[in-house]
C-alpha cells in the first residue's frame, strides 16, 4: 500500500532517561487515513507515553531513549518536525498545561494557531465560531479560560487541537473531567468526524465500542492485542483488568450470541444479535 | 454512625448570582450519592461541610454538635475530603510523608503516624510506592494516595468529590470495595459524582441538587422511573437503561445483573 495513506509504528520501545524499565515495548501497529483508533488499559500500561510519541512530545520536548521507528503518512520527527507537527492536533492529559495563558479569552486561545499560521482575520473569527459550536462553548467564548470548569477547559483543548483542521487527532482521556452529559456529546461529535485519523485513550469502554474501528489493548508496555472492537473485547484476558463493555456483558449473562459466536459489543451488533434470534 | 443535619444553611458568593439554600436536610444512610449538574451546589455544600468556606445563615450539624464550633482537630477527626483532582491536595516529597503529613495533624505519637500511614497506603494498594515522589503516580495512583491521606486520619464522615473521576478500572473496584467497608464499619459516606452507572449500582441513597438546593432525595430505582426529573436535572440514566430502551423497552434497571434477573425467564 502506498506509505502516505498510512500512520506505521515499526518495533517502537521506549525508555525515559533514569528508569530500569521500558514504558513501550516493542510495538508494531499499522492505521489507515479516517480510522478511530482506541488506546486503553490500566495505569502504567504504556498508553500516555505512546500518545507522547505519536504526538512528536517524545523526543521532542520529553526526551526518552528510542529504539524502532514510526512514521504518520510518510513524515517523521526527525526528517521534518514543522511538517510532522502541524499534522497533529494534540489534547493531552491535564488540558489546563496545555492552555497558551496568554489569551485573554476562549476565542483567543482557540485563534492562537490560526493566528501563528496567518489565517486572515475573517476567516479565524468564522472557524472559531464553527469549533466552539461543536464542542458546545459557544456561550464561552468571551469567558477567561482559567474561568471555566475542568469538563469546559477539557473541550476548550479539543476545539484549540481541532481548530487548524489537523490531518490526525490524538486525545488522551480527553473526558475525564466531563459530567455525563458533556461526555455523551463528545462521543457523538466524535463519531461524526469523517477524513481525521483519531487516536484516543479513554476508559469510557461503552462510548469507545460505538465510534472506534480499532482497539489497542496496552498492558505493561506491551501491546496485547489490536483489532476490531467485537473481537478484542471477546478475548480479554483477566490479567488485563479491563472490563468488558456494559451490552457485552449483559449480552453474556443472557446467552446472546452473534450468528459468528462472539458476543455483541455495541448498538449495532446487538440489534444485529436480536435479529438473528427473533 | 455519625451523621450530617443541615439546618436553614444558605450561602452567597460575592459577585456571583448562585446561592445554596438548604431548608433542612439529614443524611441519615450510611452511603449517600449527590448529583446534579455542574453549577447546582455539589462543591459549596462540600466546602462548607469542611469548614473551607462558612455559611452565612444556618448550621451544620454533626451528632447533634455545630460543626463551625468545634475545634480544627476535632473538624478533622469528624470529616475528611478527598478533592475532585488530588493534585489540589498532595505536597509533600514522598508517598508515606503525604500520608503521615495529614495523620500528624490530629496526634503525635510518630510510631503511630507511620503505622496508620502504612496501613492506609496498604489499603489502597500504594505499599510499594511508599517512597515514590507523588508526581511519579499515574493520575490514578494520586487519586488513590489522596483517599489514604484520609483513611489514616479515619474520620467519621467521609466526603468524596468525584472520586470516580479519571480513576483506571482496577482502582474503580479498589475503591468501591472501600466505600462499602466504610458504610459496613460504621462510617458515613458521602459522594458527589456524575456517575450514574456506579450511583445504580452501589447506592440506596441518592439526593439531587439543583440550583443550589436540594430537590429529589430517594432510592436510585425511584430516581431513574421518573425520567422527566433526570432529563430536566440534566442526568443520564444507567447505561443498562439506554442499551434496553434500544430494544425498545423503557423498564427502570440499575444494573446488568437487574436486568437478567427480571428477564432470564423472558
Amino acid at each position: 500500500m502506498d506509505e502516505d495513506k498510512r500512520i506505521v509504528i515499526e518495533n517502537l520501545t521506549t525508555r525515559y532517561p533514569g528508569t530500569e524499565q521500558p514504558q513501550l515495548r516493542q510495538i508494531n501497529a499499522e492505521v489507515h487515513t479516517g480510522q478511530v483508533v482506541g488506546i486503553i488499559g490500566n495505569s502504567h500500561s504504556g498508553k500516555s507515553t505512546l500518545c507522547r510519541v505519536l504526538a512528536g512530545v517524545i523526543p521532542k520536548i520529553v526526551s526518552a531513549e528510542i529504539e524502532g521507528d514510526w512514521h504518520m503518512f510518510g513524515q517523521r520527527v526527525s526528517d521534518n518536525w514543522p511538517v510532522y507537527n502541524a499534522m497533529n492536533g494534540v489534547v493531552l492529559q491535564n488540558p489546563a498545561d496545555q492552555l497558551s495563558g496568554l489569551a485573554d479569552t476562549v476565542a483567543d486561545e482557540i485563534a492562537f494557531d490560526l493566528i501563528n499560521q496567518g489565517m486572515a482575520e475573517g476567516l479565524i473569527q468564522k472557524r472559531v465560531e464553527e469549533v466552539a459550536t461543536q464542542m458546545g462553548l459557544i456561550e464561552q467564548l468571551n469567558l477567561r479560560p482559567e474561568s471555566l470548569s475542568g469538563g469546559q477547559i477539557q473541550r476548550l483543548a479539543i476545539a484549540t487541537a481541532i481548530a487548524a483542521n489537523p490531518a490526525v487527532l490524538i486525545m488522551d482521556d480527553p473526558t475525564s473531567e466531563m459530567d455525563s452529559l458533556g461526555r455523551r456529546q463528545f462521543f457523538q461529535w466524535l463519531a461524526q468526524v469523517k477524513e481525521t485519523t483519531v487516536f484516543i485513550v479513554t476508559s469510557e469502554i461503552d462510548d469507545l465500542c460505538e465510534v472506534a474501528d480499532v482497539v489497542w489493548v496496552l498492558h505493561e508496555g506491551q501491546m496485547v492485542a489490536q483489532g476490531r472492537p467485537g473481537e478484542v473485547f471477546n478475548h480479554l484476558a483477566a490479567d488485563w483488568q479491563i472490563p468488558a463493555p456494559t451490552i457485552q456483558q449483559l449480552a453474556q449473562k443472557m446467552d446472546w450470541h452473534l450468528a459468528d459466536g462472539r458476543y455483541p459489543v455495541n448498538d449495532a451488533e446487538l440489534k444485529e444479535d436480536r435479529y438473528v434470534h427473533n | 454512625m455519625s451523621t450530617i443535619e443541615l439546618n436553614h444553611l444558605t450561602f452567597t458568593y460575592p459577585e456571583r448570582s448562585f446561592s445554596l439554600d438548604v431548608e433542612y436536610k439529614h443524611f441519615a444512610d450510611p452511603m449517600v450519592a449527590i448529583v446534579g449538574q455542574n453549577g447546582a451546589g455539589k462543591s459549596t455544600l462540600f466546602k462548607l461541610l469542611t469548614g473551607l468556606l462558612t455559611p452565612q445563615t444556618g448550621v451544620i450539624k454533626i451528632d447533634g454538635e455545630n460543626f463551625n464550633d468545634l475545634k480544627p482537630v476535632e473538624k478533622l477527626l469528624k470529616v475528611g475530603i478527598t478533592f475532585q483532582n488530588p493534585d489540589d491536595q498532595l505536597f509533600n516529597p514522598t508517598v508515606q510523608r503525604e500520608v503521615e503529613w495529614n495523620v500528624a495533624q490530629v496526634m503525635d505519637d510518630h510510631d503511630t503516624i507511620t503505622r496508620r500511614a502504612l496501613a492506609a497506603l496498604k489499603r489502597v494498594g500504594l505499599n510499594d510506592k511508599t517512597a515514590e515522589n507523588p508526581y511519579d503516580l499515574s493520575l490514578s495512583e494520586r487519586k488513590l494516595l489522596s483517599v489514604a491521606t484520609v483513611l489514616a486520619v479515619d474520620p467519621a464522615i467521609y466526603l468524596f468529590d468525584e472520586p470516580m473521576m479519571s480513576l483506571d478500572w482496577e482502582s474503580r473496584r479498589k475503591l468501591t470495595a472501600i466505600f462499602h467497608q466504610l458504610a459496613d464499619s460504621g462510617h458515613q459516606v458521602v459522594t458527589i459524582t456524575h456517575d450514574m452507572d456506579w450511583v445504580a449500582a452501589e447506592f440506596e441513597s441518592v439526593y439531587v441538587m439543583e440550583h443550589g438546593k436540594f430537590g429529589f432525595a430517594g432510592s436510585p430505582r425511584e430516581l431513574f422511573s421518573d425520567h422527566e426529573l433526570v432529563q430536566r436535572v440534566g442526568l443520564l440514566p444507567p447505561r443498562i437503561m439506554d442499551i434496553a430502551e434500544s430494544l425498545g423497552d423503557s423498564q427502570t434497571y440499575l444494573s446488568v445483573n437487574d436486568y437478567w434477573q427480571k428477564n432470564r425467564d423472558v
